[in-house]
């Protein structure tokens, strides 16, 4: 009860709504192309990653674990505060705390490499040699998104070219800073760190890190994302990010890339069946074209039935996954036995 | 704009609105605001407003970093307001064939016939052409020294 406590404090609301501002603006932009496209295509051809379908199977699969989420965050030290409740508050409380939790929980979105710019806007030849140093000039005009900012750069050889996506963001950070952002990205973010943190086992901490610091469509953030998601796969720490809001993104890589089977296993160990359903119809819409999809749509296969034609014709660690499902089956007989 | 800009400015006889620089910063360390103010004033003293930044000396990626706010300059200019030489330098020549949008502004029209100034906002200030020649001109003679002394001044026509 303590714990629950402690979500009065005012800054969580503030953050959320920051990041939540943050996030929603990313799909209202108008320079986000793929959000239009997508919501044409949608399960007709390929699903894509805002599918509403797609996230409910996803969101479904991030669970719901209210200590995880509110867990104490690094603050100043506050003593807790204790209400008293009658039951009526405590659940109208409880029913705060999820809705809280689930926007808490709106994914990151998951978008491709941005194309370098290239383009030059002048050439002046005869400016060579006047200046030994590049004028990188950006527009200040408050009212324009950042995505149409004018920032240009006129190099000592009298080229006037748009700034690259890098500069672009140092610039933007100098001028208008953001809470969270450095303007030259931290040191951590590099390959040979990323193995230090993955180490010590915090990788929820640097996914939040690089959700601040990178743009969704940067290269930097597409890479410490899915080195990542390989560590956790490669060392089974599924568990890590269950009720984060980077499952999803972390199902979605696993599903597109056909790795899924230590997600599975994992899933079962826990007893989470309907997860695991959830995850086989997620590859299922994603490869329409394997043969367990086609066999699972036309003999409308559900539960423990659809894992088990999953395992025998896509996985590649078929015993384990037998195993896991026999131990679970064992583990329902016996406790419905008792 | 010019009748609120003369009643911050009691007392001034004459004077219009520039856009210039105001040095600020540290000893060894100049800092320069771009600032729309009436010309009477001192150079760092009240402005009416700020529209910008220039940091003269490079950074750790050897870049002068410049902020404008297009918006406000196009505002004051349309207000009336002067240039002063450096301003002129960086942004360009006002009356000869403006109406170009800033550098990257998605080429308003096909091509610039008139080369912009260092922004790219305005076009360029005839001096800066000038001293770019004078300045090759003086790096190849120090560069090829009396041994050229008849065949000089070759390609200036």
């Amino acid at each position: 009860m303590a714990a629950l406590g402690a979500w009065g404090s005012a800054l969580v609301p503030a953050r959320l709504s920051r990041v939540a501002r943050a996030l929603w603006g990313w799909r209202a932009r108008r320079g986000l192309v793929q959000d239009a496209g997508t919501a044409d295509e949608g399960k007709a051809t390929k699903p894509s990653f805002e599918d509403e379908t797609v996230q409910n199977l996803l969101y479904k699969m991030t669970g719901l674990n209210l200590q995880k989420v509110f867990r104490p965050v690094k603050k100043e030290l506050k003593p807790p505060k204790y209400k008293l409740m009658t039951e009526a508050q405590l659940e109208e409380a409880t029913r705060k705390a999820i809705e809280e939790a689930k926007e808490k929980l709106i994914m990151p979105p998951v978008l491709k490499e941005r194309e370098p710019i290239d383009d030059v806007l002048a050439e002046d030849k005869f400016l060579e040699g006047t200046e030994t140093t590049k004028y990188v000039f950006t527009d200040l005009t408050y009212s324009i998104p950042h995505r149409e900012r004018f920032i240009v750069v006129r190099e000592p050889n009298g080229v006037l070219r748009k700034a690259t996506w890098e500069e672009r963001d140092r610039m933007i950070q100098i001028f208008f800073p953001k809470e969270g952002r450095r303007v030259i990205p931290p040191v951590v973010f590099k390959d040979e760190h990323l193995g230090t943190v993955f180490r010590q086992d915090r990788h929820e901490d640097i996914l939040n890190m690089c959700i601040a610091q990178f743009e969704p469509d940067s290269p930097d953030y597409i890479r410490v994302h899915h080195r990542t998601y390989d560590d956790i796969e490669k060392h089974a720490k599924y568990d890590l990010l269950r009720s984060t809001r980077h499952f999803g993104g972390m199902v979605w890589y696993l599903v597109n890339r056909k790795k899924t089977d230590g997600l599975l296993i994992d899933m079962i160990q826990r007893d989470l069946l309907d997860d695991a359903t959830s995850l086989i119809t997620l590859y299922h819409m994603l490869h329409p074209e394997c043969q367990s999809a086609k066999e699972a749509k036309e003999r409308k296969l559900q539960g423990v039935d659809l894992i088990k034609v999953f395992v025998k014709t896509e996985s590649q660690k078929e015993g384990y996954i037998q195993l896991a499902l026999q131990a679970y089956e064992e583990a329902m007989a016996t406790s419905t036995a008792s | 704009a010019l009748f609120a800009g003369s009643r911050l400015l009691r007392g001034y006889r004459g004077g219009h609105v520039v856009i210039r620089f105001a040095l600020g910063g540290c000893t060894n360390r100049p800092f320069f605001r771009i600032v729309a103010a009436h010309s009477r004033r001192a150079r760092d003293g009240k402005y009416l407003e700020q529209l910008g930044c220039l940091d003269p000396l490079p950074n750790a990626h050897g870049e002068r970093v410049a902020g404008l706010n297009l918006e406000r300059l196009r505002h004051w200019l349309g207000c009336g307001a002067q240039l002063s030489r450096p301003a002129e330098k960086l942004l360009g020549r006002r009356g000869s064939g403006r109406g170009r949008g800033p550098g990257s502004g998605a080429a308003r029209r096909g091509s610039l016939p008139l080369p912009a100034g260092l922004a790219g906002f305005l076009p360029l200030h005839p001096m800066t052409v000038t001293g770019a020649e004078r300045l090759r001109r003086r790096a190849q003679e120090a560069a090829a020294p009396p041994a050229d002394g008849p065949a000089g001044p070759g390609d200036a026509p």
